[in-house]
């Protein structure tokens, strides 16, 4: 039968990496599994579930602020998502046989490479002029304007280098299926970096894609029964509850120290995971 | 533009609704396992997580239709494939489940 106070740690755990992820405009999937697997002890593959499950409530949950501020491109978003599906589904393949040590030790490198890009802060790049905008993005009518709340305008955009951009999100839906998380920390850098999109068109666009990417996954493992609904259920519905919370909350840190205790916090899981990897736990 | 505008419109409203009426289910379902320990509990909480998977599926879905109605072919092509993987993800799961034997 199911531990009441477990239960009620879960869930509590998820509200608070939930919120806290969300005022810095971070998924908080990247915290669940090392929480849940180190101090909850959870299975790996449980907590991998458990995640997926609150990846896509945040997806959800916050797609409808960014779709009606006209910050979600989509369009684009559908043609990324045939190469995040298709990572997601060989991640499906993978993931039975993927030795656990090997999850640990993909995972405490992710943690890290989070770690180095919360560090260096995200920067817009000088936006293409339209005549670079990729032919692929031109011939799918994937360009597109946003409003700027600074310049009190609509901003037009060309989207370029679909290809490496769909190449890079195959990548991303793989480590999404294999690890349970949105895989932001490669999504976003594809979309700023490669694509060249505006930073919140970016952000809003991964948002949205995200969700459908963990289904993927979600929906096979479902079905394969390994997603247990006494871990997954007050993750996701703990995940909901504090990105409502976040979205609402009057204090937006965007203070560098709190950024600075994130960094150091991303370290520390990743050192752990990589210690469990070698099989040392030290809780 | 107000067309696309309109689908953005409807996508926020399915997902918006979506994820309150299956946190519901879920909360409704965890609410009865710890109040009474009943395995029913357990299943209706797991129903709302079957819920929350469709409806990152069902916006795919809305989309697919808006497309085909717009006759933009090469998007609707690529919503088709998106839940054509899906669907196959999902049959590998239920072909594993049956050699785990359930």
């Amino acid at each position: 039968m199911m531990d009441a106070r477990f239960t009620l740690w879960l869930f509590a755990v998820s509200v608070a990496t939930s919120a806290l992820g969300g005022m810095l405009g971070m998924a908080s999937g990247i915290f669940i599994v090392p929480v849940l697997t180190i101090f909850g002890h959870v299975e790996i593959h449980r907590a991998i579930g458990a995640s997926l499950i609150s990846v896509i409530a945040c997806s959800c949950g916050g797609a409808a602020p960014f779709l009606k501020s006209r910050l979600t491109n989509v369009r684009l978003a559908v043609v990324l998502e045939v190469a995040t599906t298709l990572g997601a589904f060989t991640g499906v393949l993978l993931a039975g046989i993927v030795p656990v040590p090997y999850l640990f030790f993909l995972f405490a490198i992710i943690l890290f490479v989070s770690a180095q890009q919360m560090f260096a802060k995200r920067r817009q790049l000088q936006a293409g002029a339209p005549d670079q905008g990729c032919p692929w993005a031109t011939a799918l009518n994937l360009h597109s304007s946003y409003p700027d709340r600074e310049l009190a305008r609509d901003v037009d955009y060309h989207v370029q280098q679909l290809p490496l951009g769909m190449a890079l999100m195959y990548g991303a839906g793989l480590v999404s299926a294999l690890l349970g998380i949105g895989s932001g920390v490669l999504k976003i850098p594809a979309m700023d970096t490669g694509m060249r999109l505006p930073i919140k068109v970016s952000s809003a666009t991964s948002n949205f894609m995200i969700g459908v990417t963990a289904a993927a996954s979600a929906a096979a493992y479902f079905m394969r029964g390994s997603i247990v609904p006494s871990v997954a259920a007050p993750v996701a519905l703990g995940s909901f509850a504090g990105a409502v919370f976040g979205a609402h909350a009057l204090i937006r840190v965007s203070s560098d120290k709190l950024r600075l205790f994130f960094v150091v916090v991303l370290v520390l899981l990743g050192i752990q995971m990589l210690l469990s990897s070698f099989g040392i736990h030290v809780s | 533009m107000t067309e696309n505008s309109r689908l953005e419109r409807m996508l926020s409203g399915l997902l918006g609704y979506g994820v309150w009426l299956a946190s519901l289910v879920i909360g409704a379902g965890l609410v009865i396992v710890l109040a009474s320990t009943n395995a029913k509990g357990m299943r209706i909480a797991n129903a709302g997580i079957g819920l929350l998977i469709l409806l990152p599926i069902s916006r795919l879905l809305l989309m697919l239709i808006v497309f085909l109605r717009d006759r933009d072919y090469h998007l609707a092509l690529a919503a088709t494939l998106v839940l054509s993987i899906i669907l196959a993800g999902v049959v590998v799961g239920i072909r594993m489940a049956g050699a785990l034997g359930g």
